[in-house]
């Protein structure tokens, strides 16, 4: 018994494999994710896409992954390591929050996936298991959402309007960035029905300049993740809404 | 070895036993309730001493030292989340918990007759994809556990007023019974466990619904395990205000 509420560190006593760069797995990489703000709070979308070098691996693989009830980590890069750290970021927010009878705190939170991306640096510098997340977190006090992106040492940054990460993350960012700029409405104005079918298009438009992107076309009824984060916390959008918002939206 | 030593031991252990339920005389009752929405906890304490959430499907109401009570949670909460972690979630259940962690942990800490006793009874209750696959375990002291069959339990420091106060809430079970309407039967089970120097006095259920629901001085402790919906975490705490 340790009574801290760090699950982290009762990973060594484990006789399993950790997500701290110790079995990193090659060969697989992924996607496109970005995360804007909207009228309501956070939007976060990805694409479906793991590539393999020049081979399409699946499009089928979930990237926006919640890790409580007030985060969410969007994954880009080798989805093996990334996967594991959603998911010890999952068993340490819950195993603090149980433990200590309070949540864990934002900056917290951020710090705990820093670490996990600081652990992972010898796979990242062997070139194979480079993850560079985005993170969306509910801070208690203020009940604001906020955005944060990392690189791949574990230095955060926050996205005060938008952050994208990702191959295809480019021309999403300068998208967004236009929009932020010169768009009517902006995308922080926008309603949860525009801010859904500007983040399908945000994808479909990547994926026509980015072969590592890819899974969503909305005419076969194949639309991105998409989860918010607003003041109740985290919410995933169903495929049906996001078809009713695609259907009835302008050209 | 000298051959009345066993004898001392057997000597030392019920004076232990005694000791232990000397001590836990003035601790107040905790249940645990079954129903078609989930698992209902209840207590009344302080806030955050005596319901407790340890993992996605399970939780703990417990009485008795706070010390205590809180090495119990710990010791199972780091249980179920390196279990859930190196393994699945899914096989996190408290019979595997109570079998291979806590008992044998409890049975060992009651047994060091050197050292403090654990003063702690508890319920613990995972909740299930129906009523039927609920499990609710009576947890002793001693290391000892029981799993309640028909979907209630309640723990108290006098036997038998416990077995009369699970008796009459299972003579409340029924379908019709609300979630707010099962909050004031279990607090009326409370009160009358906690009335002095009296054998168990069965509520009157018509005064128990129009009591209001609170204890002057004190914080009602009450969580529902949730049934079913999307949500992998279960547990939610429950104020007055949604069981008005």
């Amino acid at each position: 018994m340790t009574g801290d509420g760090d699950f982290l560190s009762l990973l060594p006593k484990s006789a399993f494999a950790t997500a701290r760069g110790d079995k990193p797995v090659a060969g697989l990489e992924a996607t496109t994710v970005f995360a804007f703000h909207y009228a309501d709070g956070v939007i976060v979308a990805g694409d479906h896409r793991a590539t393999a070098g020049n081979v399409v691996f699946s499009d089928r693989i979930e990237k926006i992954l919640e890790l409580d009830r007030h985060s969410l980590m969007a994954i880009a890069g080798s989805p093996s390591i990334a996967i594991e750290m959603a998911r010890t970021l999952q068993t340490a927010f819950d195993y603090y929050r149980r433990s200590q009878l309070q949540p864990m705190s934002l900056a917290a939170k951020m710090r705990a996936l820093s670490r996990l991306l600081h652990e992972n640096l010898p796979a990242t510098l062997q070139g194979f298991g480079t993850v560079a997340p985005i993170f969306a977190g509910l801070d208690p006090t203020t009940g604001l959402p906020s955005i944060f992106y990392y690189d791949p040492l574990g230095a955060q940054f926050e996205g005060v309007a938008h952050a994208g990460s990702g191959s295809g993350s480019g021309s999403i960012k300068s998208v967004l960035h236009f929009l932020e700029q010169w768009g009517r409405p902006k995308p922080k104005e926008m309603t949860l029905a525009q801010a859904v079918v500007l983040a399908n298009r945000l994808l479909m438009t990547a994926a026509e300049f980015d072969t590592a992107t890819g899974g969503v076309d909305p005419l076969r009824n194949d639309f991105a993740t998409i989860k918010l984060l607003g003041p109740a916390g985290v919410r995933t959008l169903a495929v049906d809404e996001q078809a009713q918002f695609w259907r009835e939206a302008p050209l | 070895m000298t051959t009345d030593e066993p004898y001392r031991w057997l000597d030392a252990i019920a004076n232990r036993r005694e000791y232990i339920r000397d001590q836990l005389k003035g601790a107040t009752p905790v249940l645990a309730w079954s129903r078609p929405e989930g698992i209902l906890l209840f207590g009344v304490g302080t806030g955050g001493s005596k319901v407790f959430e340890i993992y996605d499907r399970q939780a703990l109401a417990a009485l008795g030292h706070p010390v205590d009570i809180e090495r119990v949670r710990q010791t199972v909460i780091e249980a179920a989340h390196r279990e859930g972690f190196t393994r699945a979630p899914e096989d996190v259940t408290l019979r595997r918990l109570l079998n291979f962690s806590l008992g044998p942990a409890l049975k060992a800490g009651f047994e060091q007759i050197f050292s403090a006793p654990l003063m702690v009874e508890c319920i613990f209750a995972e909740v299930g994809p129906t009523v039927a696959t609920d499990v609710l375990a009576r947890v002793n002291f001693d290391g000892t556990f029981r799993f309640a069959p028909h979907g209630i339990a309640v723990a108290h420091t006098d036997a038998p007023n416990e077995a009369a106060a699970t008796e009459w809430l299972r003579s409340q079970s029924r379908d019709d019974v609300t979630l707010a309407q099962a909050a004031r039967l279990a607090l009326a089970v409370w009160r009358a466990l906690t009335a002095e120097g009296q054998p168990f006095a069965a509520p009157d259920p018509a005064v128990a619904l129009a009591a209001p629901l609170a204890v002057e001085g004190r914080t009602l402790e009450i969580a529902l395990l949730a049934r079913g919906g999307a949500d992998r975490v279960r547990y939610r705490a429950l104020t007055a205000d949604d069981l008005a």
